[in-house]
Order: structure tokens, then sequence, then C-alpha cells
């Protein structure tokens, strides 16, 4: 019973990266750019939320400056794809090398790999927390948790019931028609890029400031990438995201349970699952395809005003 | 000006200021903000002002105009359309691509100085160490042979539109194969290294069969899927050195050594076989792709999947032989760095290659002969990155971050030879 | 009568290509001008110019005898200026109201979106009831009518304030009847003060709804004059240059049934889904199928290729038996000619030489080389021969990019390559579109070229005098069914309402 409850608890804290990532990824794609740079995003931002909070000791402070770190070199990738049209396939990976590469070297430099973090730690809510059972697992995370929800109820408010949310569809759906309706397709696109970047590394930041409490190169662990799977399979809606987000998070949070519970297992093939998982959802999305998804309409493809037929 | 449609307009949205004004507000400059300030499809941030905004602002400046000067010449604004190239002078695209790659070997200069390294003490590394000297210039070679699998096994899955990350997974199970035929000792000691080749070819190229199969009948996305592939083949080989196959002689992640007879020889002294092998691998490419039937059909597949479809090209055959081709140039790959520079299974020999292939592909346009080419500079960069990490404890993955900022250079310098930038002067008056 | 928009001096250019030079227009308030030309004249770019979608390199434009210089096209909203194109920018998973909100913002409504989105659709019907259109602001644009969605982008443009209302090529995807319909409405909002420019090459609807005309061929302004005033001869003289010789049909001599084809369905639904095609085509004989677009004629012409796509029915080929089942060697044993009706898109491959896309034809062949040694000096001897025996121009190099050649060389290109050896069965999906008068009527001549010499042709297109000129027989589609067949000499009128009544 313990293990259960134990596992219930844990699996938020392994949901929310995903889910933060997801939604980054959702907000971007919606703008019809096809974002492959979530692996480094989040590497750059869980690299500077440790530095940040060796530098400062406040988490806040720590998540805003990853935050910041990720929409900056987001930029790159909107330079790229936006005003030179760059395939956004080759942008994409080389981000998230460049992140990689980069990542690696001020952790090393900077001396930032393997310093533990304190300070960020579970906020229990009051009385709600004593419940019992529910109580543990509900009102016992950290301020991330709590706040993952209200974001994504705030982000799918904004694309589906504003205006701005209506144009940032409309510019990933058929820019054409949203260049004649005069909006500037650029700047769209460049405000969900940045946007989405951002939500990216809060994820890798809370990653590396909140789970693991500290830095190593690569730490992620291809988690960018699960997310680009978890948004495939999530049609790009957010809230199919959440629900995937969570499948994984409760899947990881499965392995150091059986652990403990003494279920001996082959180590790297454990390790293997999230991955293997992945495969799996992509596999079994393909199959149960009826042929009518939400895939934006213009998703991938550069814009051109000028173009002649 | 008929105010009758107006009328007809039941939200009586605000147009341009009435005709009384006479003031022009097109020549009110737009702005060259953006986010470059030059493409047309990009910002055009004061236009989207509310006609009020510009109303007033004309309203400001035609007061002053008209007192000065009885006719308006507009404010110099240079805009620039950008209009889609069909074609560029090679000469033009070789020039482009060389400026490019040298911006981006300055910028990575700059930030190796940032970290610590005198610049004169750059060139010596990069140029003189690396080429000039014998001992590191076979070194470059014999890191090349697999450089150049790797990258025309990129290339030639690039041709079919399939991007094919598993690059390091199929090496992986390339190694893993060829390690087996040791551990089991199957086949006579004299074909004992080219069952090893076989089994290494056949290994990547299985590993890549999956994606491959997945992305032709269920659409499944392949960046997605060989990745994932990727994750479990290293996990799985992390398993084997940890594991089974762990060498108990020295306990180390490692299986036990091969024989003498499961190495690549030398051809002659300091010339590793893994190099004319790598160049007859290369001429095989080259040979498939300009000129051989399948490759006009692979140019039709990679120009458009649809038109070649339509005009009776087997597209789908042509993807699968090009993907599975590039599998087992992947695995080959695998064998050689296990047989030839390792000597052994070891627990990250495959690190760098992945993102390395991509890079070759993309430099040399999927061209095998060039990519060959391109394939011996990033051996050089790699072995020049090894020698970083020994004497100036910078970090291997300044390589990749190397890597990461040529392939952005290159990319973003594609645009100049796609596009032309011609500069719109309007006369307003 | 004073002047609404007035470009002068115009001149653009595409990457070395000559859209327009000296290019000048006035037009009137209170007046329908239309302008005139044929495919490649230069209307399309130089209303988009007057749109603010292209910059011109040089020139002038004046709205309202004020000068402006356009940034994009929300300047030219600001100007009133309003454009209908030719291929809608609906999006398409979006409600009307929300399409047309879009560019709208009601910035001056106070309120939430819900807020404007409703004021939106209370403007929506009012404006529509006005203009005699019926329109749900709630329905998604994906589900309306091609008509429809052409009434959604006008209503987009009058409810923005325009008062210079562009149309382009209006009526190329409406049936006669809803051609008549929208032309009228848009002389009705001339008369109450607006602007309206008609783009079009269609004579008939120039005579009928036109006060002036402005004929434009090569990039350039030839004339203007009062259609009313000008006899037919005059203004096709104007648009075309000098006459072109229009081939004469004649008859064909049918002989037996070469493709039957009998219930064919195709998966899925919708207007664009076969549901049960039935009709047969001989040799010897051009079957015309008309139609508007959008009724299953690009699936249609997909199952005749072979592209992928489930088929329940029968479709069979004289010599070959099922085409649906057939393998992709076994059609091409048969010497099937496809001109398929998106060129860059299925036809030719832009990116590869002027000679690989012709030899694609009959590499398989063995014809240039083994599959283990491509002939290419063999290829590129036949593809000049090709090149030269059809007629194809603007080929300097045999190796340049086939997408340096312009519409009707490159057209010709793809039937050099499909006719090169005597097929048995054509296909011609709208072979003309985009192509002068000139180009049109070689590719004509080629058909009924390929006629005589024995082939059954199966012409599907939307031009419904191209079908007129050229079938001995014509067939309505309409909701992916034959719905009526004619034979020589038809009645337009009969042919028109026959789309219409199932439409």
């Amino acid at each position: 019973m313990d293990v259960l409850l134990n596992w219930l608890a844990n699996s938020p804290d392994f949901a929310v990266p995903y889910a933060l990532a997801a939604l980054g990824l959702i907000l971007t794609e919606r703008s019809g750019v096809l974002s492959l740079g979530a692996e480094g995003y989040m590497l750059i931002g869980a690299l500077v939320g440790v530095g940040a909070q060796l530098a400062f000791g406040a988490a806040g402070i720590s998540l805003f400056l990853a935050m910041l770190a990720a929409a900056v070199v987001s930029l790159l990738f909107a330079l790229m794809v936006i005003t030179l049209r760059v395939n956004q396939v080759i942008a994409g990976l080389a981000i998230v090398f460049f992140c990689q590469g980069l990542s690696s070297l001020l952790g090393t430099l900077l001396n930032w790999t393997n310093q533990a973090i304190i300070g960020t730690g579970a906020v229990p809510l009051g009385a709600l927390a004593d419940i019992p059972l529910f109580g543990h697992i509900l009102f016992h995370q950290n301020i991330v948790v709590y706040l993952t929800v209200p974001v994504f109820i705030l982000v799918t408010l904004f694309i589906n019931r504003s205006t701005t949310g209506l144009r940032l569809r409309a510019v990933g759906e058929n820019p054409q028609a949203a260049d004649a309706a005069g909006l500037s397709v650029g700047w769209y696109r460049l405000g969900a890029i940045v946007a989405g970047a951002a939500l990216v590394g809060l994820s890798g930041a809370y990653l590396s400031v909140y789970s693991t409490k500290l830095w190593v190169a690569g730490m992620t662990g291809g988690r960018g990438w699960i997310a680009v799977g978890l948004v495939i399979f999530a049609r790009w809606s957010p809230w199919r995201a959440l629900a995937g987000a969570l499948l994984f998070g409760c899947i990881e949070a499965l392995i150091p349970q059986l652990a403990a519970a003494g279920v001996k297992l082959p180590q790297y093939f454990v390790l293997m699952t999230p991955y293997a998982v992945t495969l799996g959802v992509m596999v079994w999305v393909a199959l149960a395809k009826s042929g009518a998804d939400n895939e934006p309409g213009a998703l991938g493809q550069p814009f051109v005003r000028e173009e002649r037929g | 000006m008929p105010e009758l449609v107006p009328d007809m307009n039941p939200l009586a949205l605000p147009g341009a200021p009435p005709s009384a004004a006479a003031t022009p507000p097109g020549t009110v400059p737009s702005p060259d903000v953006g986010p470059s300030g030059v493409a047309d499809a990009g910002a055009t941030g004061g236009a989207d002002e509310g006609a009020n905004g510009v109303a007033s602002a004309v309203t400001n400046e035609a007061t002053s105009g008209v007192a000065r000067t009885a006719r308006r010449v507009p404010l110099a604004s240079r805009r620039f359309t950008v209009e889609i190239r069909q074609q560029l002078a090679w000469h033009w695209q070789a020039l482009i691509l060389a400026i490019a790659i040298l911006a981006g070997m300055a910028i990575s200069a700059a930030i190796l100085i940032a970290a610590g390294i005198a610049p004169k003490d750059l060139l010596n590394e990069f140029v003189m160490q690396t080429f000039f000297d014998k001992q590191n210039f076979e070194a470059v070679l014999f890191q090349a042979a697999p450089m150049i699998m790797i990258g025309l096994g990129a290339s030639i899955a690039f041709r079919a539109r399939f991007w094919n990350l598993g690059l390091e997974g199929q090496m992986i199970f390339g190694a893993i194969a060829a390690t087996a035929i040791s551990l089991y000792e199957i086949g006579p000691e004299t074909t004992r290294l080219p069952l090893m080749f076989a089994a290494a070819a056949s290994a990547g190229l299985l590993w890549a069969l999956g994606p491959a199969l997945l992305k032709l009948r269920l659409s499944v996305n392949e960046i997605i899927s060989t990745l994932m592939l990727n994750y479990l083949a290293s996990n799985f080989l992390l398993h084997l050195v940890y594991g089974a196959w762990k060498d108990t002689k020295d306990n180390f992640p490692h299986s036990p050594q091969f024989r003498a007879f499961e190495r690549l020889p030398d051809v002659f002294a300091g010339l590793s076989s893994a190099i004319p092998l790598a160049l007859f691998v290369a001429l095989l490419a080259w040979w498939f792709v300009d000129i051989s039937r399948a490759g006009l059909y692979l140019r039709f597949v990679n120009a458009n999947p649809r038109m070649a479809d339509a005009v009776g090209v087997p597209v789908r055959k042509m993807t699968l032989t090009a993907v599975l081709v590039s599998g087992a140039l992947a695995g080959v790959a695998g064998f050689v760095v296990a047989a030839g520079q390792e000597g052994r299974l070891t627990q990250s020999f495959y690190t760098g290659y992945g993102f390395s292939g991509i890079l070759i592909a993309f430099l040399a346009r999927n061209n095998p002969l060039a990519a060959s080419v391109v394939a011996i500079l990033i051996a050089g960069l790699f072995v020049t990155g090894r020698s970083l990490q020994v004497f100036y404890q910078i970090p291997f993955s300044m390589v990749q971050l190397i890597q990461a900022i040529i392939v952005i250079c290159v990319a973003c310098s594609d645009f100049f030879i796609r596009h032309r930038l011609r500069p719109v002067v309007g006369r307003g008056a | 009568m004073p002047v609404a928009l007035e470009l002068t001096g115009i001149r653009k250019t595409f990457d070395g290509f000559v859209a327009l030079d000296d290019a000048s227009f006035a037009a009137h308030w209170g007046q329908v001008h239309a302008l005139l030309g044929e495919n490649g004249a230069g209307k399309s770019s130089l209303m988009n110019i007057a749109a603010g979608l292209y910059a011109p390199e040089a020139g002038r434009m004046m709205v309202d005898d004020n000068p402006v210089r356009l940034a994009g096209p929300s300047d030219a909203a600001k100007h009133r200026i309003g454009m209908v194109h030719q291929h809608f920018k609906l999006v398409r998973p979006f409600t009307v109201a929300e399409n047309i909100l879009l560019g709208n913002p009601l910035s001056h409504v106070d309120g939430g979106f819900r807020a404007k989105l409703r004021q939106m659709e209370t403007a929506i019907r009012a404006m529509a009831a006005e203009l005699g259109f019926e329109i749900d602001p709630l329905k998604r644009t994906a589900l309306l009518s091609v008509a429809e969605q052409q009434r959604v982008e006008i209503l987009k443009v009058l409810l923005a304030g325009a008062n210079i209302l562009i149309l382009d090529e209006p009526t190329a995807v409406l049936t006669d009847a809803e051609s008549e319909r929208l032309l009228s409405t848009v002389q009705q909002l001339a008369r109450r003060g607006s602007a309206v420019i008609l783009v079009t090459h269609k004579m008939a609807d120039v005579k009928t709804y036109a006060d002036q005309v402005t004929v434009m061929r090569g990039g350039r302004t030839i004339k203007t004059v009062d259609p009313k005033q000008t006899p037919a001869a005059e203004l096709v003289r104007l648009t075309v240059g000098e006459a072109v010789t229009t081939p004469k049909r004649g008859t064909g001599t049918p002989g037996e049934v070469r493709l039957a084809i009998r219930d064919l369905k195709s998966a899925g639904s919708g207007r664009q889904a076969l549901a049960g095609v039935s009709l047969e085509v001989r040799a010897g004989e051009i079957y015309g199928l008309a139609g508007v677009g959008g009724n299953g004629q690009s699936e249609l012409a997909n199952a005749i290729m072979g592209l992928p796509g489930a088929l329940e029915g029968e479709m069979r080929l004289e010599g070959l038996g099922d085409l649906k089942a057939a393998s992709t060697s076994a059609r091409r044993e048969m010497h099937i000619a496809t001109i398929p009706a998106d060129r860059y898109g299925v036809a030719l491959s832009g990116a590869l030489s002027v000679a690989e896309n012709f030899g694609i034809g009959q590499v398989h062949t063995g014809r240039y080389g083994s599959a283990w040694r491509l002939a290419s000096s063999t290829m590129e001897a036949d593809a000049k021969a090709a090149v030269a025996s059809f007629d194809v121009q603007g080929v300097r190099s045999i190796r340049q990019k086939a997408a340096l050649l312009s519409g009707g060389n490159a057209q010709k290109l793809v039937i050099a390559r499909e006719f090169s050896k005597q097929p048995k069965l054509v296909l011609a999906h709208s072979p003309s579109r985009g192509l002068d008068v000139r180009a049109s009527a070689e590719v004509h001549a080629r058909l009924l070229a390929a006629r005589d010499a024995g082939a059954a042709v199966l012409l599907i297109s939307e031009d419904l005098d191209e079908v007129m000129s050229l079938a001995d027989r014509i067939g309505v589609m309409a909701r992916g069914r034959i719905v009526a067949e004619f034979g020589q000499p038809a009645e337009r009128q009969a042919i028109g309402q026959a789309m219409v009544d199932h439409a």
C-alpha cells in the first residue's frame, strides 16, 4: 500500500517536465513552426536554473532566469526559421546540438557540475495536506506542481478564447490568409517561438532545481524528444498532452518504487522504458489514426509572401 | 468620395482619413523593425497601429511639411522584398558556402579563446598539429574511416527524404554484432573478420528497418522513432558491457579484447585497412547515387515524392533501400571503430557520430564524394577535440558546439542562395 | 468622374522574369472596370500590387487622387481597397465569423473575444441580407461550397470598409448561374458608388457587366475601351495580338471502348469523393468531362493515374484488364499518357533537369542504360529531339532546371514526355490552365492529333469553352457522379443547367 501511495505522490514530480515542455511545444507549433529544439531549451533551462540557484538561492529568480535564457536561445532559432527561412528540421536539430555543446561547456567552465542544490522542496498546503491518503498525494507537492494546472488553463484559454489566440491559430493554419488579413506572420511566430521556448526552459529548470537538485551534462536524457512525441500523440491538444505527461510521469515514478519494493529487473532495460513507451505510443497513435487531427495546416512550412506559383 | 458604401457597413469601421486632409498616409516611412528589418513578410509594425494613430502622426507632419515645401518628398526608406531564386551559378554557391564555413570557424575560435586558449595555440592545434604532424595525421585518417561511412549513411538516407537520426544506434548494433562474432568465435580464423563485417552491416540494416517500415506503412515520424531507438541501443550496450560481456580480466565496462586476426590489419605501416575500405565504400556510394539508375529514381524521390510516384518511380522501394543501405553503412562504421580503433566493444565509442553525420551530409549536400572530403575535415575536428580535452581541459562537447555553429552558419547562408533581396525604393509623390 | 484607383508606370519582375512593364490602370468610382487579358498577361500581378501584396520596382499609385505607397495588405485595407483572390484566403477550420474577425479586429468594440464574435455575427447577417446572400456566420468555412466561400470573401472585404473592390478571376470556379448572380451583385455595388475592378479572361463577362475594360498583354497595358461599344473581335485582337488559329475539332473515328468505368467509388465523404462514376471512352474520340472544380474530378484523375487510395467498382482498360489493381510496370506497358492539372506538383520536378524530367518516362524500359549504369548522354539526346519536335521554348541547356520553363513550355515538355510513345489512353486534366491562347491552341492541337491517331482521350476541364471546342462527347460531373451526357453539337445552356441542377 505504501508503495502505491509513494508512487502516486511522486508521479507529479516526474510528470511536470513533460507537461510543461509539451505545452511550450504546442504553443510554438500552433503558429505553424515545427519545434524540434525542445531538448536544447530544456538543457539550457536546467543549466541556468542550477547556476542561478547556486548564485542567488531563490527559486523564483532561478526559474525566471532559466526561462529567459531559453527564450534568448530561441531567438536564434526564430532568426533562422522566420527571417532566413531555414528548413525547420535542420534548424531545430542544430539548436539542440548547439545547446548540448554550450551547456556542457559552460557547466564545466563555470564549475556548476554536480553541485547540490538547496532551498527547493515540497510546500504542504496546510490543513489539506493532512487529509489521509489524498492529502499526501495531492497537497504535499512543490510550488511548480501546483502551478502547472493553472498554467495549462491559462495557455489553453489564450489559444482558444482570445483574439490573439485566434490570430495565432490562423497563422499556423493558413499563413497566406493571415497575411492577407493584415497580420504579421513573422511577429506571431516569433512570439510563439519565444513563449514556447520559455516554457520548455522552465521544464528543464524544474528538472534540475526541483527534481534532481543538481546539474550534469546531458541530464535531460531525451525528455525533450519524448515531449515532441508526446505532442504528436496528444494531437496538439494541451489537455491530452497533460494526460500523456501524467502517464509518463507515472511510468517513470514506478521504476524506483519497484526497486524499493525489491522487484529485481535488469537495470538498463528498466531505463529503456520511457523510450520504448514513446515509441509504442507513436505506433499506437498511427494505427488508430482516423485521418482527422489537429495538426496545424501549415506546420513546418516557411512563409514567403512573394512566392510565385 | 461617395459615402454610400460606408452606410452599408454596419460596423462603421474607421478607414483612411477623408480626402479633405489631402495628406498621404502612405508616405509615412514604414519602420524597418522586424526580426531582421529586412524581409517583407516580416514585421510591418507601424502599419498595424490603428488608423487613428497614423492619421494624427501624419497630420503633424503634414502641417510642418506644408509649411516648408509645396511637394512632399517621402523620407528615405529603403525596404527590401524577398524573392525566391530558381538558380544560382555554382561558383556563387561555393563562395557563399565558403564564407559561411569561415564565419562558423571564426565564431568557434572566438569561443575557444574565451574559454582560455591563446590564439596562436589555436592555429597550431587545429591546423599544424592535426594535418601536418605525421602521427596525428594518421590518427585523423584512421578517424576518418568511420566518419566517411557515417557521412555516406546520412547522405543516402537524406536523399530519400528520410531523417535517419538513428545512425548512432545502428552503429552500436553493428559493433555489438561484430563483437558477438568474436565472443562466440563464429567461423574459422581466416573468415572471422569478413564475418564480423557482414554481421555488423546486417545488424545496422536491421536496426534501421523498424523505423523505415513504420514510416512507410504507418507514417510514423522517423525523427522520433530513430532517436528513441538510439536510446534503446545505448542502454542495451551498457547492459552488455556492464553485464554479460564485461571483461573479467580488468572489470572495466568493455568487452574482452579482440584477437589479433579479429582486428583490422594495417595495409602498410601506419595506414589501417579501414581507410581503403572507407574509400571503397565511398566509391560504391557514388556509383549508387550518380551512376546507377536507382540514383535517378532517388533524385526524383528527393525532389518530389508525389510526383515521382505519379510518373512511375518505385518510391517506397527506393526509400526502403536507401534507409537500409544507410543503416548498413552505420553498422559497418561501428565495426570499423570496434575492430579498428578500439579493438573491443566499449561503452561510448559512438558519441558524436550522429550529429557529425548530419553535418557532413548537410555540408556536402548529400554528395558522396564531397561527403568523403568533409568527413576527413570533421575527423580532424574530432582529433583536435580530443587533444583540447587532454591538454586544455575543454570538454569534448566543444566539438559538438563547433559543429552546431558551422551547421547554423551554413544553414543561414542558404538563404542567400535560394533568395534574392531587391531594394524597393518607391516614390510616392 | 473622379478616379478611385490609379496605377501608372508599374514595373515588377520576379527573379528576372518581367511580369509587368510600364503598366497603367485607372478605375473610377461607380463603375465596373474590367481588366482583361489572357493567362500570363500580368493582370493578377498588377492587382496584387494594388492590394499591397507585392511591392513594385517602379511606378506610382494613387487612391482617390492621393499618392500612396502600400506597406502591406493592412495598408491597402486602410485605404479601403479590398481584394477577393482567386485562391481564397480563408482559414478552413474557422467559422465564417472567426475568419472575418481575423482581419477586422473590432478594436472599437468593448468586451472580450466572445463579445466581438457576437458583434461580428450580427454585422455579417446584416450585410449579407443587404446583398441578398444567405450565409450562416457560425458555419465552418471548410463545409461551405466554393460559391459560398467566395461570398464570405466578399463580405470580409466589405465589412472591412472597402469601397474599392478587386475581384481576381471570380467566375473561374463558378457555374454559369452562380457567375451571373455574383456579377450582378457586384454591379449593384458599383451602382451604389464603389469602384469595382474585375480581373478576368472571359470576354462574355466583360461585355455583359463591365462599364470600361482595360486590356493587358505581356505585362503591358494595351488600351482602355468601352466594351459595349467595341466589337468582340476587336477585343480579341487587343487581347491576343494577332489571330491565333484555333484547331478544328473535326470528327474522330470512334472505335472500341478503351476505358470503361462502372460505378467507381472512393473512400471518404463530401463532394470530392467519387460516388459511383460510370463512363466509357472509346478509341479515337475525346470525351470531355465538364463541371465545376471540387466535384470529384481530381479524385477521378488520381484514380486513373493510379495514385494511392481505396477504390471500389470497376475500372477496366482494354488490353490490360482491371486498371485499379494494375502494377506500375503493367500500367506503363499500356502507354497511358497523363497530363495532370498540377504541373509542378505532380507532372514535373522543378529542381531536376529538363532531360531528367523527359527521360523518367522511359528509363525503365532500358532505353537509357541498364539498372547498373544510366546512359545520360542518350537521355539528353532524346530529350533534345523531343524539345525540338514539340516546340518547347526557353530551353537554353537540356540540363537546366525544369522550373525555369514558363507555364506553356512546361506543359509542352509534359506532353513531349507523355506522347513519346503513341499513347493508347490520354488523360488530360485542365491541360490549358494558366496557359495563354497560343500555348492552349498548341496543346489542343496535340490532343486532337492523339485522337486522330487512335487514342482514347479523357479531357477533364473546368473550362466549359475548352470542353465544348474539343470534345466529341460531353459528360457533366457533379458530386462525384456523371449526371448527364451530351453528344455534339451540344447546347451550352443545357450543360450549364445540368451542372447547376445537381450542385
